[in-house]
């Protein structure tokens, strides 16, 4: 009993201890590390020197978790989930798999969709090629689609500049990157913020179409 | 902000695509001899954990000042000022050096070598953050009544806004009652009869209203100071000037209509524009019978034309509701859209008002009591009667009213008659409030209720504004500042400035010394950099600041590499974006990005030839349509024109500076004028680095400090509105070679100081030094010793012996 009460006690005061320092303990691949609440799991693993790809991410803007390639398997208490790392909080105790079968598989998926969806940007082929997809069973409509629709460039121009002189126009697979009405934006100040962060190569041609001169 | 500068550099491997490119313990160990504080590199530090351990060694060693070599600074400098403010670090405290863009993604040599270019740019980095200086921001005070000038209709809306928010204003009108306004809406606003009842609730509520204050509308003499504190002079029907003061300034500025031209199509009494319609309307005379409104002159554009056939369908509804006999049409061509409701085509079925396109290909043709048109559903011709056939009238161009305005405030006049404020575009962190308003049709033909709105929508900026002076908010983040004992008050800056950001001063003031209108202000730079006499200074970007740059740099730099200026618009962003695109160009390129090329000092280029660079290259936006600030790179044109011809006085070689044009997305043009420029350079020598070119090179340097070259430089720009060139030259080759001849002149000047500081010389004997042939010096030597800028010391062999005079 008395035993008992002791561990019960002992634990209690190694969990005050791990609450003291802040730190958050986990593990990614294998890998014991340490993260501070507010941090993503994406963020831990690149400060750790782990790599996870990602598309629609950008350290200038808050993450979205649009383009689903950064996914990570989280396991906990004999659980596993597939998560976007990019949005997904630390949590301590969890272990975190980032190239498991099943996250692979998710991007391939993703991979292969994106091939469909925009089959002329070379990023994302060479991308969807690092990863082993070299074709796509998807339908592909518009070959000459470059724009992966991750928003990233929409967001840079709110959160970076400030103008939303973009956005994203229409839904689902209609969604595309497009200045208010149709119409070429007096608000841009064409300080081609959207071209640096694009990851696909698609704003060069669509800067002409949503900037007015 | 401390002035010990405490600098923490922090180097960025950016997961591998910096670190693998260049080696960064090398860069750390070329450092060693630096000033700094703290040196550390990170995986990412721009994520969480990065911004953490830097916020941290930031603490631990009381940095006050930031240098991360990293990535874009247009793009993660928002992150990294977001993420330090906790421990004090402001915006201007960071500095970010591109080694991802500007030279690991570009470059093809080794990780050692670009290791070296890497501690090249850093250095000049760091020794720019080390002449940072201190300021306080100065809070304005934002007293006093909002002037509303221009007399246009708006200005009515912004009144009562502002004084239901409790603030006065003084408005000035063209009549000074209710009815009167009314009366002659239809100059400005043909059409908008329909609405003349909420007009005449909103304008008795102006008139009445005690917080408004009413005046007529007199000829503006000046207008002077800036946001918060203005004053304008009205010149009185006696001559004399009263002054009237004010916080802001909103200008409500209406387009008025002249009549259409209807001879050629003739019809008497039963043809007529719209304004004639108007005054039958306000008479009460509604003739019944068929009315045709043929919205033709495709010559005034879509906008016009829109406004006109929404005019037309606004008086037709006016006149069927009044007469039922009234059958009217609206004949408009088929390429625009009449933005009516549902409700409205129902409103128009019921009374009987036929709208009807045409086909804007084929002109229709009026016959008498007939006029045949084409419809674009059939393609065929049909017909319509009329009684009487009404034609739009004709947008004037801006009231003199706007020529006045113009003068003081940064509104330019646009293509088509409209005016518009300054097309600079800033990222809004520049300049965070809209401080000048601007409304009405003057700025682009609209309907009244837009106006109306436009009007409004002002009052709530000058609220805003208020609002943000009593929370002791209202400070400007870039800061301009003029020092007054520099300052000689010749009003070159007022001149150039596109921003309105130099205040103006009253006319026959004499020169007395510039104020900065730091709410406009743009941080542009031209007019630092133009200023004759050096004392304008943009803090935090200061002169000093790029001089100390490109100094450290040059000096570190090896005998065959260049210098790149790249403004922060056209040149900065493509030359990233080649980096992302994954284009490659020499590692002979050293890239200092600046905010307009306008903001280069001539001195600062001259410098970078002193310190031994071997070439120059200036990547701007293209001149006229797309400077950012509508002429900075022109001047730009004019100081490294006047550097080649400073060269070619000096047998050096013209070509070691170009100035190039790049467009925002344009990364092979850049590429290309890199490697143009790098090839031209590669065939000329490095520069001599023998005492003869040494002192020519610092008279040059001399010379682009001289008022009288800065003064010339700053004055010749001709904007391409100008037909005449500055001064009393009369073309092209006239305006060069009186530039030729000063620059000329003073670089004689120049090398005789130099000559002189060394020893005493004769006439003759300097000749021999500066290998120009007596007759040529001998006027300006002249010169110099009546002003006493040198001094005849005592007399050899008949020639007096110059020396340096005290001045």
């Amino acid at each position: 009993m008395s035993a008992k009460k002791t561990q019960k006690a002992k634990e209690s005061k190694k969990a005050k201890k791990e609450k003291d320092d802040g730190l958050i303990r986990f593990k990614i691949n294998g890998q014991a590390v340490e993260a501070r609440a507010g941090w993503t799991i994406l963020e831990t693993a690149r400060q750790n020197g782990i790599n996870i790809p990602t598309l629609c991410f950008h350290p200038a803007v808050e993450p979205i978790g649009s383009c689903r390639l950064c996914v990570v398997e989280v396991r906990q208490n004999g659980y596993s989930r597939v998560a976007a790392s990019c949005i997904t909080p630390v949590q301590g105790g969890v272990e975190v798999l980032t190239d498991t079968e099943e996250v692979l598989n998710v991007r391939r998926w993703v991979l292969e969709m994106l091939l469909a969806n925009c089959p002329a940007s070379h990023q994302i082929r060479e991308l969807a090629k690092e990863h082993g997809v070299t074709s796509t069973r998807f339908k592909v409509e518009h070959p000459e689609d470059a724009c992966p629709r991750c928003g990233l460039c929409v967001r840079a121009c709110d959160e970076v500049v400030g103008v939303r002189a973009i956005s994203l126009g229409n839904r689902g697979v209609f969604k595309e990157v497009t200045a208010p009405y149709n119409q070429r934006s007096m608000e841009c100040i064409r300080c081609g913020t959207c071209l640096y962060v694009c990851p696909a190569g698609a704003m060069e041609q669509l800067f002409p179409l949503v900037s007015a001169p | 902000m401390k002035n010990e500068s405490k600098i923490g550099i922090f180097l960025c491997e950016c997961g591998g695509k910096i670190g693998n490119r260049i080696d960064l313990p090398r860069v750390c160990e070329l450092m060693r001899y630096e000033p700094w504080a703290h040196l550390a590199t990170h995986p990412y530090p721009c994520l969480a954990p990065g911004l953490e351990a830097m916020k941290a060694e930031i603490q631990a060693k009381g940095l006050n000042r930031i240098l991360i070599g990293g990535c874009s600074s247009r793009v993660m400098k928002k992150r990294f000022t977001k993420g330090l403010a906790p421990v004090g670090i402001e915006r201007q405290q960071i500095e970010m050096i591109n080694l991802k863009d500007h030279v690991a993604a570009v470059h093809e040599a080794t990780p050692q070598e670009l290791a070296r270019k890497a501690a090249t740019l850093i250095s000049g980095g760091l020794a720019s953050l080390r002449l940072l200086e201190a300021y306080k921001p100065v809070s304005l005070a934002f007293e006093g009544p909002a002037l509303i000038l221009g007399g246009g209709i708006s200005g009515f809306a912004a009144a009562r806004e502002l004084s239901r928010q409790g603030m006065a204003s003084i408005l000035f009108a063209k009549s000074l009652t209710a009815e009167g306004v009314l009366d002659a809406l239809y100059r400005t606003f043909p059409g908008c009869r329909l609405y003349c009842g909420e007009m005449a609730d909103l304008l008795k509520e102006a008139f009445a209203h005690p917080l408004i204050k009413v005046m007529p509308d007199q000829p503006i003499d000046y207008i002077v100071g800036g946001v918060g504190d203005y004053h304008l002079g009205l010149r009185q029907p006696d001559g004399n000037v009263t002054e009237v003061d004010g916080a802001a300034i909103i200008v409500a500025l209406d387009r008025e209509f002249g009549s259409a031209n209807i001879d050629y199509i003739g019809g008497a009494g039963r043809v007529c524009d719209l304004l004639d319609l108007e005054e039958q309307l306000v008479e009460g005379e509604i003739k019944p019978g068929k009315v045709l409104f043929w919205v033709n002159s495709p010559e005034h554009g879509v906008a016009a034309q829109k406004f006109a056939a929404m005019a037309a369908w606004r008086d037709s509804l006016v006149m069927a509701r009044e007469n039922p006999l009234v059958k009217p049409t609206v004949l408009y061509p088929a390429n625009i859209t009449l933005p009516l409701s549902g409700a409205d085509l129902l409103e128009a079925r019921g009374h009987g008002i036929s709208l009807q396109s045409y086909a804007p290909e084929v002109h229709p043709v009026v016959q008498s009591g007939y006029m045949s048109f084409v419809s674009p559903s059939d393609n065929l011709e049909h017909e319509v009667q009329w009684d009487t056939l009404v034609v739009p009238g004709v947008p004037g161009d801006p009231a003199a009213k706007a020529e006045e305005l113009l003068r003081w405030l940064p509104i330019y006049p646009e293509n088509g008659g409209r005016l518009k404020k300054s097309h600079i575009k800033f990222w809004p962190e520049q300049l965070p409030d809209e401080s000048l308003f601007f409304t009405g049709s003057a700025g682009g033909l609209c309907d009244l209720n837009e106006v109306l709105q436009q009007g409004k929508k002002a009052a709530q900026g000058v609220l805003h504004l208020r609002e943000k002076a009593r929370q002791g908010r209202l400070v400007s983040p870039v800061v301009v500042h003029v020092d007054k004992d520099l300052c000689e008050g010749c009003g070159l800056c007022t001149e150039i400035c596109p921003c309105g950001g130099i205040e103006h001063v009253k006319p026959g003031s004499g020169p007395v010394p510039r104020e900065t209108d730091n709410h406009l202000c743009s941080g542009g730079g031209t007019c630092a950099a133009t200023c004759p006499y050096e004392a304008i200074k943009v803090m935090n970007n200061t002169i000093q600041q790029l001089e100390a740059r490109v100094k450290a740099m040059v000096t570190q730099m090896q005998e065959n590499e260049i210098l790149g200026f790249v403004c922060g618009w056209g040149g900065l962003s493509s030359a990233e974006q080649a980096a992302v695109k994954g284009l490659t160009y020499p590692t002979g390129i050293y890239l200092i990005p600046v905010n307009c090329l306008g903001s280069i000092d001539p001195s600062i280029l001259s410098l970078a030839f002193l310190n031994g660079v071997k070439g120059i290259m200036l990547a701007g936006c293209t001149p006229t349509h797309s400077c950012h600030y509508h002429y900075g790179v022109d001047h730009s044109w004019y100081r490294v024109n006047a550097l080649k011809k400073l060269l070619s006085l000096a047998g050096l070689e013209r070509q070691r500076i170009a100035v190039g044009y790049v467009e925002v997305n344009e990364p092979e043009s850049f590429v290309r004028m890199a490697e143009s420029h790098l090839d031209t350079l590669e065939k000329l020598p490095p520069l001599p680095r023998d005492d003869q070119t040494m002192a020519k090179l610092w008279a040059i340097h001399a010379t682009m400090h001289r008022p009288r070259v800065r003064w010339v430089l700053g004055t010749s720009l001709r904007r391409p509105t100008e037909k005449v060139f500055p001064g009393s030259q009369f073309n092209a080759v006239d305006a060069d070679e009186t530039m030729l001849d000063v620059l000329k002149e003073e670089y004689t000047v120049s090398r005789i100081f130099k000559a002189l500081s060394d020893q005493a010389l004769s006439p003759p004997e300097l000749a021999k030094v500066l290998e120009e042939p007596a007759k040529n010096l001998t006027p300006i030597l002249t010169d110099m010793a009546k002003d006493g800028r040198i001094v005849a010391q005592s007399w050899e062999k008949g020639y007096p012996l110059y020396a340096l005079g005290k001045k």
